[in-house]
């Protein structure tokens, strides 16, 4: 970890909302590192304290307790008294709403974070002109902002928060108020874009396809707490806590008891109410303890005769099947459990038919039964 | 890392000693003053209830008391009918014209009330009032059929010039009230009329209550018409009484401010309850603001009527006052319009006011204080709206308060606690015109921050982030983001303090002096003079000089702001 730089870091980050008896705790020892140049989002449904946290950064919300730093130079940290106004800050920012000013034009807006510094006429001009041209507004200089459509206003926002160079650009949810085509299409526009700047981007956003996405590392927060930390595959295919595997995606869960925790190549058992399955162990479960195993629909392969020489196989009856074009959603009762499980379209699935489920064990991911407020180091990182 | 004093601080906190000292000071010094045997600094100066029992033992002190009462409830009903008709027929019904009843109906707003009520008296005067006569001429009668001189006179006079306010508060009502609430008490299967006893008025109820009590409380306070209709009449209310014993030699201050404690306690109940009424109001989400379609509604045949009995209103309420003042000011002498007058219609009036001595003065002081404290008004209550509004700074609630404290000041008793004030602080400017600048700031205080918190609730709170997070800082993102987005609110507020300022009357009557003379101050000294002719010509000049004012602010708010 040492020879790694990180740009942004945020130690046992406290913030309260609110006073006396309204007081809510919003965000309860939120540590995180964030790389250099990296893309770096905050996922979690609303009220998890992802843009609570960027706003601390920003500096527009003064946390209660814990220390943020910015290119080693600390921001705020509760203990020393240090709290740099958002002003001063090597930030940029591009609002949820953009906050693009209604009484300026393109050109005013984006000049201002070099106006108010007054540099020099040619400078702003320079700088402003190169930066409309990566955002793809050249030659709009002088439209009045109210003019701009949803699109174009959020250009305005990028080219504003990247127009004197800072250290850290800090997105909230700049997609949300996009409709859902150009929300899409803006998804790979920031992606190239940040590459191309090459600056470091904190993402705040509650989309979860919008972060597996555009991200480069995902922190999945919930109820002011950091669940876990990890590249958008690492958190999709092994996530580590049962809140990330629920959040991001669909999938299934049984619940069953760890027999075995298994070793490097050898996959652990579970005792469940469907049998005994194997599964790859999450970091903290302990032998005899309660564990829940989680499968994602499109890993559960569909048999319609017992297949042979295969583990994890349990036996279901297809409850309902919706045809989706590219898939067939199905329900898929296994007792009294029902399983929701993706299959090609051009196998045929009837309801009422009997089939065999094979859930193969590298797919099937053993996480902590009870999700404990609060996480350990191991989950940390990459 | 954070300086103490820094800009930002600096103004917050010098913005909200101002506020202090404005609102606050000249309360204490009222009371202080009231308990006074006689003005500081003079020999024999000593605590007393001497003022109180004086007042209140004074044997037409009940007849006073009695005399403001219905002096008020009278024009808070006869106003609150005509605006709240007015209100109705042009924002509910299919009357005709109903566009140009909006705009009649504001006219009088631009009227100063010393005119309006000199325009009154020249029609109803029982000798020379202009429809006194016509009736007498036309029925053949002996005596004139109206007495502007008594309190019917004095209440229908005053309701004529409040009612634009009514007509104002309740066409909001109206407009913001949520009609699919009506029409499902009609698919329910109720009547119209049973909808709208039912339906309708309780939900305007909080709204018409809070019009009564707003007009009330400008029932209690004002000064125009008690003064140059009841004071001949002999009809006593507090504002005079209180302006007759400071005008009286040698003035009794301690009395005035007894008086003014009476009048500045049923003031403030009266706003008390008003804000109390209204907090209920904006919990009940019927009025939202939100552009709901008002559902109009049919009136068949009556809609001539009610179209004729606006225009009769309007006939009764802006023309003839208008055409009274317009013909008197340019008549060589006061008479009632002949063929014979018509033909001497002159500019004289104009060009005695022109070279009248002190005309420069006050037309010069009159503008710097209208546009003085328009301006401080606006920049101070544009800084505490933001500080009320946005920021989460302790005490912030006690500065709204305290900045809407002057509302309930009638400007008469204001000008007593400042008399008060300024004779007992070391501050040396009584008698100056900066005197009247400051009571001005107070006392339009609350307009401003009504009108610059509206328009700051509506900033987008991203909006004065993005300037922070692009490096501004406080001072510079106030300047250049929040001032230009909030410039909407601050014209409107900026036109309507510009143009109460220029006819502000009873706070500048107790504190100008010769050099500090206004124009409302001039227009009552030669009304007090007989001068009929010249006081409307001077008049006419003020409302001209209104008009422009209004016309430029908005030009030049256009210009720096978002266009509306």
């Amino acid at each position: 970890m040492a020879e790694k730089n990180f740009m942004v870091k945020i130690e046992s980050l406290e913030k309260y909302f609110g006073e006396d008896v309204e007081r809510v705790h919003v965000l309860k020892g939120v540590s995180l590192e964030i790389p250099e140049g990296s893309l770096y989002t905050f996922l979690g449904p609303s009220g998890c304290g992802k843009t609570t946290t960027l706003r601390c950064v920003a500096g527009l919300e003064r946390p209660e307790g814990g220390r943020i730093s910015i290119d080693g130079k600390a921001v705020f940290a509760s203990g020393e008294r240090v709290y740099v106004p958002t002003n001063k800050r090597p930030i940029g920012m591009v609002f949820q709403s953009y906050a693009i000013w209604p009484h300026m034009t393109v050109f005013e807006n984006v000049a201002y974070p070099l106006t108010i510094q007054r540099r020099p006429k040619s400078e702003i001009r320079r700088k402003v002109e190169d930066v409309l041209k990566i955002v793809g507004l050249h030659g709009l200089e002088d439209r009045p902002a109210p003019k701009l459509s949803g699109g174009q206003q959020q250009r305005v926002a990028f080219a504003r928060a990247l127009v004197n160079e800072p250290k850290v650009m800090l997105l909230d949810e700049p997609l949300s108020n996009l409709d859902a085509k150009l929300r899409v299409q803006m998804r790979f526009e920031i992606k190239a874009l940040q590459r191309r700047v090459n600056i470091t981007t904190i993402f705040v956003t509650h989309d979860q396809s919008e972060a597996l996405a555009i991200s480069d590392q995902i922190a999945v927060m919930h109820a002011g707490r950091l669940i876990e930390v990890g590249t958008p595959h690492q958190l999709y295919s092994r996530p580590k806590r049962k809140f990330t595997a629920t959040f991001l995606g669909l999938t299934n869960l049984i619940e069953g008891k760890v027999l075995d925790l298994g070793a490097d190549s050898r996959p652990g058992k579970i005792e469940t109410a469907k049998g005994v399955l194997s599964f790859i162990p999450a970091a903290g479960l302990a032998k005899g303890q309660p564990a829940v195993l989680s499968i994602r629909p499109e890993h559960i392969q569909v048999h319609k005769q017992q297949p042979q020489g295969l583990e994890n196989v349990v036996e279901g009856t297809i409850k309902e099947a919706i045809f989706m074009g590219d898939a067939y959603h199905c329900q898929i009762a296994v007792g009294d459990l029902l399983l929701a499980v993706h299959t090609h379209p051009f196998l045929s699935m009837n309801p009422g038919e009997k089939v065999y489920l094979h859930l193969d064990p590298q797919s099937c991911n053993g996480l902590p039964a009870e999700d404990v407020e609060g996480m350990d180091e191991s989950m940390l990182g990459v | 890392m954070i300086r103490f004093f820094n800009s930002q601080t600096l103004i917050l906190i010098g913005c909200s000693l101002f506020v202090l000292y404005l609102a606050g000071i000249p309360l204490v010094m009222l009371l202080y003053g009231s308990v006074r045997s006689a003005p500081i600094g003079e020999p024999g100066a000593a605590y007393t209830a001497q003022n109180y029992v004086k007042a209140y033992f004074d044997r037409d002190f009940y007849l006073l008391f009695w005399n403001s009462l219905k002096f008020a409830f009278g024009s808070t009903v006869v106003s609150f009918v005509i605006g709240t008709y007015l209100a109705w027929i042009s924002e509910r019904t299919n009357t005709p014209f109903k566009k140009v009843f909006v705009i009649m109906a504001l006219i009088p707003f631009i009227i100063p009330g010393i005119l309006s009520t000199i325009a009154w008296i020249l029609l109803l005067s029982p000798k020379i009032g202009l429809i006194n006569l016509a009736i007498k001429g036309i029925l053949g009668l002996e005596s004139a059929p109206f007495n502007i001189y008594t309190m019917g006179g004095m209440v229908w006079a005053e309701a004529i010039h409040l009612y634009p306010l009514v007509f104002l508060l309740m066409s909001a009502a109206f407009r913001n009230m949520d009609t699919s609430l009506e029409e499902a008490s009609l698919s329910a299967g109720s009547s119209t009329f049973e909808t709208f006893r039912r339906i309708t008025l309780p939900l305007m109820r909080p709204a018409m209550f809070s019009a009564l009590l707003i007009m009330f409380v400008r029932g209690m306070e004002a000064f125009e018409v008690p003064a140059l209709v009841g004071v001949p009449a002999r009809i006593s209310v507090f504002t005079t009484k209180i302006f007759l014993a400071i005008h009286q030699f040698p003035s009794d201050f301690g009395l005035a401010g007894a008086y003014a404690v009476t009048l500045l306690v049923i003031s403030t109940v009266g706003v008390l309850v008003y804000q109390k009424v209204t907090r209920r109001e904006e919990k009940y989400a019927t009025v939202t603001g939100k552009g709901y379609r008002p559902r109009v509604i049919d009136l068949g045949p009556w809609k001539y009527v009610t179209c004729a009995s606006a225009f009769a209103i309007f006939f009764l309420a802006v023309v003839l006052p208008v055409f009274i003042l317009l013909w008197s000011s340019f008549i060589p002498y006061y008479g009632v319009p002949s063929w014979e007058l018509v033909g001497k219609l002159t500019l004289a009036n104009y060009k005695y006011i022109m070279s009248y001595p002190l005309a420069l003065t006050a037309f010069k002081n009159s503008f710097y204080l209208s546009v003085g404290s328009a301006t401080l008004v606006m920049l101070l209550t544009s800084v505490i709206a933001w500080i009320t509004v946005k920021s989460k700074l302790p005490g912030r609630i006690f500065l709204d308060n305290m900045a809407f404290i002057p509302i309930a000041m009638p400007g008469i008793v204001l000008g007593v606690s400042l008399i008060w004030v300024y004779l007992t602080l070391p501050i040396p400017i009584y008698g100056t015109i900066w005197v009247l600048l400051l009571a001005y700031i107070t006392k339009f205080m609350p307009y401003g921050i009504r009108a610059a918190s509206a328009s700051m609730i509506q900033i987008n709170k991203e909006l004065e982030e993005a300037s922070l997070a692009s490096g501004g800082t406080w001072f510079q993102t106030f300047k250049k983001v929040i001032l230009p987005l909030l410039m909407p609110g601050f014209v409107a507020g900026w036109i309507y303090i510009s143009i109460i300022s220029l006819r502000e009357l009873s706070t500048s009557i107790l504190l100008y002096s010769y050099d500090s003379t206004v124009l409302s101050i001039m227009a009552f000294d030669l009304w007090e003079g007989g001068q009929y002719t010249y006081v409307t010509a001077l008049g006419v000049l003020m409302v001209l000089l209104l008009v422009a004012m209004a016309y430029v602010a908005r030009q030049l708010g256009a210009k720096i702001g978002i266009a509306e």
